[in-house]
């Protein structure tokens, strides 16, 4: 038997676009370094909130330079990512609590729906395209632009289709990553309840305490020592700490471990 | 003969951690790929100017990881407040500005010196001389220099920056500007380029 596999927490929040490219590229490496990832559904508003950090595209060039950001990293990461046309609205006052209440509920009820869940919450707020003609493993964009599309759908699809605050946007959500309806509503039930609520919120302390302040953060607990790293570009600096082979973002083998 | 090298600007101040750990990257890499680096002193307060909460204290645990992964003697000040929050950096970039129109060959050794002074125990003579030293310094408070370092520094905020470093990549008639030192494998992809990680191994590849 070889080493034990070392723990490794993303906080994250769907509302935070570089949290998609830390997920997508931890979901991938999952299965070829020794690692046990851990989803931590977050409030990314809530670590603004305790740390007085403000939310970079609030700046104008920030906000300019994000945009840019993402479509180089769309390429490089391949995952289809694109800005909400609506993003004031969606990212800056709709929020998140509703989805991330969900997720968080689904980390206790059903933990083996996280990953399909949230990639599809992403999907929906940041990207035109819907998780039934793309998949993290496996597929890359290209092959992704070629697949042929039923003609009732749209290729860029209206605002409405980037809401994650309705309940039925988020069961939509649920949905297309394989829940059930009856699965989806009792999760939806539940995350008004107390013990849910606590939790995100217990959740999104526990990034603060780690000195979170902003969102993604990757927490990597290696030979008794604790390193939080933020943003989605540490990679490389992560398989360093944890001495694995960095292999880019989109690594060869998606399935090296058995 | 082979394609044209492409452009790369890195814009930085001697300030800015991050900076550094981009210039050694980029120096390191001139040699494998086909490039061709350009320095620009700027000065980081110039393009913080409607500024904002100071990042730095959150960068002690980063430095000292990135000191190993990077294999750069980086390391946080003693007197750090006193050193970068309030002394600045106004002379050292019009200095490295005065070199970038004088001896233009020195910049990346008196950078290095100054980033060794300010971000690490461990500071090396740059092999300049006392006479070429003190014609610079004559030079600092000139018109010329003053305003070479403001023309430079609204050329990165033109480029869109908020903060420092910033590498400003020329390829096939498109222009990419990448924030920070951590985008050094994207600007890679960018160039068409093989990331070798920070410290690549073969640092003359190139004839």
């Amino acid at each position: 038997m070889g080493p034990l596999p070392r723990s490794l927490e993303l906080f994250y929040d769907v509302l935070s676009p570089y949290s998609w490219l830390s997920f997508e590229v931890l979901c991938r490496y999952q299965n070829i370094w020794n690692i046990k990832l851990q989803l931590r559904p977050s409030l990314i508003a809530g670590i603004m909130k305790d740390s007085g950090n403000k939310p970079p595209a609030l700046l104008p060039r920030k906000a300019q330079y994000l945009r840019q950001d993402i479509k180089l990293l769309r390429q490089h990461f391949q995952i289809p990512i694109q800005f909400p046309k609506d993003f004031i609205s969606v990212i800056l006052e709709k929020g998140s609590m509703s989805a991330m209440r969900f997720l968080t509920a689904l980390s206790l009820e059903h933990p083996e729906m996280l990953e399909k869940v949230s990639r599809e919450l992403w999907m929906r707020v940041w990207s035109r395209v819907r998780a039934g003609l793309w998949e993290s493993s496996g597929r890359t964009l290209g092959d992704f632009l070629t697949l042929p599309r039923p003609p009732s759908r749209a290729i860029i699809l209206p605002s409405p289709d980037e809401d994650i605050t309705e309940p039925q946007s988020i069961l939509a959500a649920a949905e297309k990553a394989g829940m059930t309806i009856e699965q989806a509503q009792g999760i939806l039930e539940k995350i008004s309840t107390p013990k849910v609520r606590n939790q995100l919120k217990e959740t999104t302390e526990a990034a603060c305490r780690y000195g979170a302040f902003g969102l993604p953060i990757t927490v990597a607990h290696v030979d008794g020592q604790t390193h939080m790293l933020f943003g989605s570009d540490r990679m490389e600096l992560l398989a360093y700490l944890l001495g694995e082979k960095w292999m880019g973002p989109v690594p060869p083998a998606m399935n090296a471990r058995l």
